[in-house]
């Protein structure tokens, strides 16, 4: 029987590859538009990702990093630091605002960092120094690809000149890039005294990141204090605001084609092979036995197309990476189990309607037929 | 041909509206993300053109509207209006803050205007802020269920909702509109900051040229006095917003848009492959009635534009249909969809790769035996 499947699958080479490729086409548009929003969803937070604070500490009524404006006192910090239980506490300031980098705009959030402290600076460096230094600023490998910047050159934020030191990893999103400065320089910029936008606080170990986070909120007078993971999640609901909505809501109606197509090509392949099920029935083949055969047949389909889309996906994907550098794709295994079963429920339930048609055909009449 | 044709849709009725629904998906989606793209650098424009004056005075170094942190010296205003040619200069203040209720959170953009700047379409309420008052894009409205006359907290500051605007969202971010008198009290009241001196009083001046001035001139004399100012026609300033969009979105979204028509033609060349595959027994029987070849491949490729100009209205309707939902459900985005320019160009790359579709297996078609097709 499973020859006889393999037999149907290939007997109509070009049927097969029209199928499978459609199949595998409208598949590999809504797999890459979800591995867009895997990669970026996870990008667009990786600052406070890789800055990996247990808790962070910010002016009251904000609760977030991304688009918000913080201030606090930078004496707290002191205050922060006696509280028991806190091991070290880093402040930072942070402006989002457009810089100018080889003759373009690119809007960037500016983190101003201690000089000398890498607590809170940049992660991974492509070239140059790992810190920057007065009037120095480490921007992105892939904003300095794309502006045709090097170590060495010059950009402008907020109409103060600054040199690249250094060229960071991983500090790219769609939303944001990240750009360091220090502390002082990018005070100058904002304008501020005194004032710093986030403090963040690393624990003793054994200690409870969320209490601690209580403790700091109703000890300190105005400020918010919250823990690493919720900092993040709130972080990401309102990065996604800034165009990630819009993905989710592409890769839905490019399911949703998926599934369309999927249905259509298994029905219509199905319904192709209704009269070799019939000659089948005629010569005494169990009702049973042709469900099996025409479930194996729909899966089998259903399946190549989808591997067809994940090889296309995962071909595009480096080749993304190098023309697009500022798009970050990340297959995951949950959207592709997701899309798989979608696959599969969608071609069983695209066969049933025929095979319905087949086992209710009089044997006599197929033999007519023929 | 076109009885054939209207016989042969007819007698595969399934088949033809699943094509037609096919394409008009595939249709759908391209122009989703075309309009997507248009709506937000038209957004983008409009957020710097709707705010009004002949010229846009902006902080020294700070080139752009949206997405910035433009602070003006107090003087500035006072140094503007002494320049020859200029009329009148409106202050203006931008402040990003993020809205929170409810556990939910939203950026938003407040506008601090006096004289001019504030919205341009209220759909409920004042245009002015009233006391305390704001006015408010519908996005936000929507989103909180806010109407005139409700409270809206922002850091802990509590305004009453005075009215309710639209076109007034850019860079997928709403507006809000206050007054100056309000400002100070935000300032003062609320958790904004401890020290007020970090926060902008004037970020941007919108002026008013004197009849008869050329505003490019009046513009070179407002930087040669103010140093601390650069200043922009406001198409020059609405353009680098609409170049910010371009470089921040579009090389992913154009990514998407370009995966969509690969992809999306690929599945339409597919689909008509596919069909013609499966007609070669009715081609022999035409051969056998007397019908060339040359003529089957036009039957085919007319058949197919036929089918492609039917789905296009249906993918147009799709797309307008999804996207006033989207827009109904977040007015932030703004997705046009039936831009003329993207539904030509959709639909010829749809036309194209369909008649390919037909033309691949046209060999076939030339090699069908009737009598073959008879024996069998």
């Amino acid at each position: 029987m499973i020859r006889w499947i393999l037999k149907s699958l290939t007997s109509e080479p070009w049927h097969l590859v029209a199928s499978v490729s459609a199949i595998g086409g409208a598949f590999a548009l809504a797999l890459f538009f979800e591995a867009v929003f895997a990669g970026e969803s996870k990008q667009i937070v990786a600052y406070i990702d890789q800055s990996d604070a247990d808790v962070w500490v910010m002016q009251r009524g904000v609760s977030n990093m991304h688009m918000a404006t913080s201030y606090v006192s930078d004496w707290k910090a002191d205050k922060i630091e006696n509280i028991e239980g806190v091991n070290k506490v880093t402040p930072i300031l942070y402006l989002n605002t457009v810089m100018q980098a080889g003759g373009r705009s690119w809007f960037s959030f500016i983190v101003g960092i201690e000089s000398g402290n890498a607590r809170a600076g940049p992660w991974s460096i492509a070239e140059g120094k790992q810190l920057p230094g007065p009037g120095e600023a480490i921007v992105p490998a892939v904003l300095a690809r794309l502006a045709g910047l090097g170590v060495g050159d010059t950009i402008s934020i907020a109409g103060h000149e600054f040199t690249v030191a250094g060229l960071s990893d991983g500090t790219f999103s769609m939303a944001n890039s990240i750009t360091f400065v220090t502390l002082a320089d990018l005070a100058d910029i904002m304008s501020t005294f005194a004032s710093m936008s986030y403090f963040l606080v690393d624990v003793a170990p054994g200690v409870d990141s969320i209490a601690l986070a209580k403790r700091v909120t109703s000890e300190i007078e105005k400020v918010n204090a919250v823990d690493n993971r919720h900092f993040t999640k709130n972080d990401r609901e309102v990065a996604m605001q800034m165009g990630l909505e819009i993905i989710v809501l592409m890769t839905v109606i490019g399911g949703t084609l998926a599934i369309l197509l999927t249905g259509f090509s298994v029905h219509s392949s199905v319904s192709r092979k209704e009269h070799e099920f019939a000659v089948m029935k005629a010569l005494g083949v169990q009702n049973k036995m042709i469900y099996f055969c025409v479930m194996v047949y729909a899966i089998g389909l259903a399946l190549l197309g989808f591997s067809l889309a994940v090889i296309l996906v995962l071909v595009a994907t480096p080749i993304t990476a190098s023309f697009v550098p500022q798009v970050t794709l990340q297959v995951t295994m949950p959207a592709l189990l997701r899309f798989i079963v979608a696959a599969l429920v969608v071609a069983l339930l695209a066969a049933i309607l025929p095979v319905r048609r087949i086992v209710r055909i009089d044997p006599v009449q197929a033999f007519k037929v023929s | 041909m076109l009885t054939l044709i209207y016989r042969q849709l007819r007698a595969e009725p399934i088949r033809t509206a699943t094509t037609i629904i096919v394409f008009a998906a595939v249709i759908a989606e391209i122009l989703m993300l075309e309009g997507f793209l248009a709506g937000l650098y038209s957004q983008l424009r409009d957020a710097v053109l709707n705010r009004g004056g002949d010229l846009i005075v902006t902080q020294a170094g700070i080139t752009n509207f949206v997405a910035t942190r433009s602070i003006l010296p107090q003087m500035a205003r006072l140094d503007v209006e002494g320049v020859d040619g200029v009329r009148l200069a409106h202050p203006l203040t931008g402040l990003s803050v993020i809205y929170e209720r409810d556990g939910r959170r939203t950026p938003i953009v407040v506008l601090v205007y006096d004289t001019a700047g504030g919205p341009t379409d209220i759909v409920a309420g004042d245009a002015t802020p009233a006391d305390r008052g704001i006015v408010i894009d519908r996005s936000l409205a929507v989103k909180y269920v806010l109407a005139v006359g409700d409270r809206m907290t922002i850091s802990d500051f509590d305004f009453t909702v005075s009215g309710i605007s639209t076109n007034s969202a850019a860079f997928l971010t709403p507006f809000a509109f206050i007054s100056y008198d309000d400002l100070i009290d935000f300032y003062w009241e609320s958790d904004v900051a401890a020290d007020i001196a970090t926060f902008p009083l004037l970020s941007f001046l919108l002026v008013e040229t004197q009849p008869g001035s050329d505003p490019k001139d009046v513009a070179v004399r407002i930087e040669d006095r103010v140093d601390s100012a650069d200043v922009f026609l406001p198409k020059d300033l609405a353009a680098r917003d609409e170049d910010l969009g371009r470089e921040m979105l579009g090389p992913i979204l154009g990514l998407l848009l370009a995966v969509s028509y690969g992809i999306g033609v690929l599945v339409v060349g597919m689909f008509t492959f596919t069909t013609v595959r499966g007609r070669l027994r009715t081609f022999g029987v035409l051969k056998a009635l007397g019908f060339p070849t040359r003529s089957l491949a036009y039957l085919m490729l007319f058949e197919t534009t036929f089918l492609t100009f039917l789905a296009l209205p249906l993918g147009v309707f799709f797309a307008t249909i999804i996207a006033a939902a989207i827009q109904a459900l977040a007015p932030v985005y703004l997705i046009l969809a039936s831009e003329p320019a993207a539904i030509v160009r959709t639909a010829v790359a749809t036309v194209t790769f369909a008649v390919l579709g037909t033309l691949m297996p046209l060999r076939t078609i030339a090699r069908v035996d009737p009598a073959v097709v008879f024996r069998s």
